[in-house]
């Protein structure tokens, strides 16, 4: 609605703002709120006319509409608060027909009674346009039902709305499926049409026999799990199937429209009763929950200082009563306070199919643009992250996708050529791995060639052709990742929006994550994001340069090694050390940060080495501390961003220190050598 | 502040050998000294850091926009932890005088003392003598 909100009154935005009305119609139909269901349908039914032309989208009907969403706020807010449906629509549904009437006067396509009548009477045409599922069903199967209810079987029509939260629908559908065949004889149902068609869809429906009443038979497949409501219906009348629905008592089996009226005329009794109790969710404020996960920032805090005390204790009075007492106490908080973050971070998660779900349309039509072909596979919806990774993963992934589109995936004809089929393939995906989350960009596309990379670098500067030459395929490849690089040679409107690789790999590592390539020439290309599962608290490595105390984001670090500081060499006067036979340069921290040096020096030196591949460094620290979980803080609008530093943190001590940037840090020593 | 003759609440500090006031209702506490951790990148006039009972609070020291030599913290040293547009900011003062009602507050000339008036929402008389009343909207977001 938010989206409607803003998008206004494009094309796209009546498609979208139609569906949204229509699945609140069906929704506040099953739901029993009438007024609702009846504000929605008239809504729906402009929209559907805007929709097709036969309307232009006004300033006037886009303020109607404006007040319609105003209207539904009123009578959500009503039964959120307990007192449903209170407020008046009449006058709104009546300024909506009125709408719909004079806007087409005379010209309404569906029927030729006047205008007046015109939105009533397609309302009728448009109820018997919604699919009777029924239709569907072979005569075998009515013949069967009617010989069954002339044998004294009950036969009914039964249709069944999954819960909408409810994932894979038809594959649940069949699990439903087995469980009425367990209370009935199902003579035929549309199970089998939906998945051959593919579709997603909510809803499905069976002809079957059973012993008992409709209302009985509806109450045991309410019951099932993931029925949001089924709606059961006599079946003796079958021999017009179409129409089967008008004459039968109880709930029927032809649309949410006759529903919607029967419900009315019942009152709210019958649906109440074959709906399910209130899933057992609710709606919190983001801010609620910020505020929440602030507040397990701040015990885990105090937990860590809370554990230094207890060291304290310990080392002065040794290990009497009261110590022992006062250490059972903080193991007990210690493993409490980890609990109570596990799951406030747990409630702050969102499935990655939140962000997934605008790929598919983005996709079409990027590809359509670009006159490729392509079939988009989503794997992993239902991942769960962070939602302020969400938030910020959306661009960088949207990049990654355009890229491959634009420069991975190639035209129709070449795959042909290339023996490849004709469509090409991208796969999106989201998947845990330990404590992080790894999402995938994948294409079967031509694949990135190390060769064209390393000159195309050495053209643009970015590296000479003597150290081109000497990186590896891989290496190469990463060169991408560097700034000033763009393998388009000419700049695109789909993916030259002046975002480079390299600002991608900036955003995904200012999240503490990482970005990999996985290429073959002719092959495809695969980015791997991984990505923490919370950007609220983190690992991290305590190191301390320049009597300063630091954190360094655990997830960047490589490795940690102590060097004989006597041992270190130079190459053209830049330290250098040898890690895996790799020569990794290495940099004071407190160098790099522009602090005094300490004044002694110690014969062994700790290097902490961050970064990745080919671009790796050695940050020389005083001391290592050690690890912990720390909170990140922001450094506040005061002091906005500030090179090297991604935030703050406050330690054990009750001291701030400042959780270093590795990626900011790698750019940064960078200038010095 | 825009008003300039309603008497307020305002609480009078020093910085050098000069007296200065904020209105009371943008002071959040006034506390001691703290351990400051400086930031290494920062803006000049960001002293540095510090945590108010969980909180990250910039602090940041006036003393180099009113033109005088930075100095070690002593005894009376304090930080006046501000509200200011939502957020918490400390400045630090030399010391803390009182609280002190003004009623007669004249608009600041162009110049005070070497300083820009627009530093300054206006200019009161206490027991101290003359107070220049800051305004923290300049005086926060300059250097």
């Amino acid at each position: 609605m938010l989206r409607l909100e803003r998008e206004g009154a494009s094309d796209s935005g009546i498609q979208r703002l139609f569906r949204a009305a229509h699945t609140l119609k069906g929704s506040s139909a099953a739901m029993g709120f009438a007024k609702i269901n009846e504000l929605t349908h008239e809504m729906e039914h402009l929209l559907d006319r805007a929709r097709n032309g036969e309307l232009r989208v006004s300033a006037d009907m886009t303020d109607l509409f404006f007040r319609c969403l105003d209207g539904l706020k009123r009578l959500q807010a009503e039964i959120v608060g307990g007192r449903p449906e209170r407020s008046d629509i009449g006058s709104l549904v009546r300024e909506l027909r009125e709408f719909a009437a004079q806007a087409n006067p005379g010209a309404n396509s569906r029927d030729g009674s006047g205008a007046g009548a015109g939105a009533a009477a397609s309302d009728e045409a448009g109820a018997a346009e919604e699919a009777d599922p029924f239709r569907a069903a072979p005569e075998e199967a009515w013949r069967d039902l009617r010989a069954a209810a002339s044998a004294g079987r009950p036969a009914f029509k039964l249709r069944v709305r999954l819960a909408d939260a409810c994932e894979m629908k038809t594959v649940r559908a069949y699990l439903i499926d087995v469980q009425i065949r367990g209370i009935g004889a199902v003579v035929w149902s549309d199970l089998e049409e939906a998945r051959a068609a593919g579709e997603e869809r909510g809803e499905f429906a069976w002809l079957l026999t059973a012993d008992g009443s409709a209302e009985a038979l509806k109450e045991r497949v309410a019951g099932i799990l993931d029925v949001e409501e089924a709606f059961v219906a006599p079946a003796e009348s079958a021999a017009l199937p179409a129409r089967a629905g008008e004459e039968s008592g109880g709930a029927e089996a032809r649309g949410e429209e006759k529903e919607r009226q029967e419900e009315r005329a019942e009152g709210d009794a019958a649906a109440g009763a074959a709906a399910k109790p209130r899933s057992q969710t609710i709606r919190v404020q983001v801010d609620r929950l910020e505020h929440l996960m602030n507040l397990v920032g701040e015990l885990v805090i105090d937990q860590t200082r809370m554990q230094q005390v207890q060291k304290l204790f310990r080392q002065q009075l040794g290990s009497d009563d009261k110590v022992e007492a006062l250490t059972a106490l903080t193991d007990h908080l210690t493993r409490t306070i980890g609990e109570l973050q596990q799951s406030v971070m747990k409630v702050r998660m969102l499935p990655v199919d939140q962000l997934f779900n605008r790929f598919p349309r983005m996709v079409r039509d990027t590809a359509r643009a670009l006159g490729k072909e392509v079939e988009l596979v989503i794997e992993g919806k239902d991942t769960e992250l962070d939602r302020t990774i969400i938030d910020e993963i959306g661009d960088p992934i949207t990049h990654l996708i355009r890229n491959a589109l634009d420069h991975g995936l190639e035209a129709p004809e070449d795959r042909i050529q290339a023996g490849k089929p004709r469509k090409g393939t991208l796969r999106i995906g989201a998947v845990h791995e330990d404590n992080q989350v790894v999402l995938s960009v994948e294409d079967d596309g031509a694949g990135i060639r190390a060769d064209r990379i390393r000159s195309s670098a050495v053209a643009k500067g970015i590296v000479s052709s003597e150290e081109a030459a000497k990186l590896s395929g891989p290496e190469a490849v990463r060169l991408i990742f560097r700034p000033g690089f763009s393998t388009a040679s000419q700049v695109s409107e789909i993916s030259g929006r002046g975002v480079g690789m390299d600002i991608v790999r900036t955003e995904i590592e200012r999240m503490n994550g990482t970005i990999e390539i996985d290429t073959e020439a002719g092959r495809g290309t695969r980015f791997l994001i991984r990505l923490p599962l919370t950007l609220a608290i983190i690992t991290g490595l305590l190191v301390s340069a320049a009597d300063r105390e630091f954190i360094l984001p655990m997830s960047s670090v490589a490795e940690i090694v102590r060097t004989e500081a006597a041992s270190i060499r130079t190459v053209n006067g830049s330290p250098i050390a040898r890690i895996r036979d790799q020569i990794v340069p290495i940099v004071w921290l407190h160098d790099l940060l522009g602090l005094p040096k300490r004044r002694e020096t110690r014969k062994q030196l700790p290097l902490v080495i961050v970064g990745r591949m080919e671009n790796r460094l050695a940050l020389a620290v005083d001391e290592l501390v050690g690890n912990q979980e720390v909170v990140i803080k922001s450094l506040g609008s005061f002091i906005g961003q500030s090179e090297g530093i991604s935030g703050a943190t406050i330690l054990g001590t009750g001291k701030v220190a400042l959780i270093l940037d590795t990626a900011d840090l790698l750019r940064m020593a960078g200038r010095i050598h | 502040m825009s008003s300039t003759t309603s008497a307020g609440q305002y609480v009078e500090f020093g910085i050098g050998a000069e007296n200065y006031a904020i209105p009371i209702s943008e002071v959040h506490e006034i506390i001691r000294m703290q351990d400051i951790t400086e930031i290494p990148s920062g803006p000049p006039y960001v002293k540095g850091i510090f945590n108010l009972r969980g909180r990250i609070v910039p602090v940041i020291g006036l003393r180099r926009l009113f033109g005088l030599p930075e100095e070690e913290p002593d005894k009376a040293t304090r930080i006046v932890v501000l509200n200011h547009a939502d957020e918490y900011v400390g400045i630090v003062v030399d010391r803390v005088n009182q609280v002190v009602a003004i009623g007669d507050v004249q608009s600041p000339p162009d110049r005070i003392g070497g300083l820009s008036g627009a530093l300054f929402a206006g200019i009161g008389i206490t027991s101290s003598g003359l107070v220049g009343i800051l305004k923290l909207d300049e005086v926060l977001l300059r250097d």
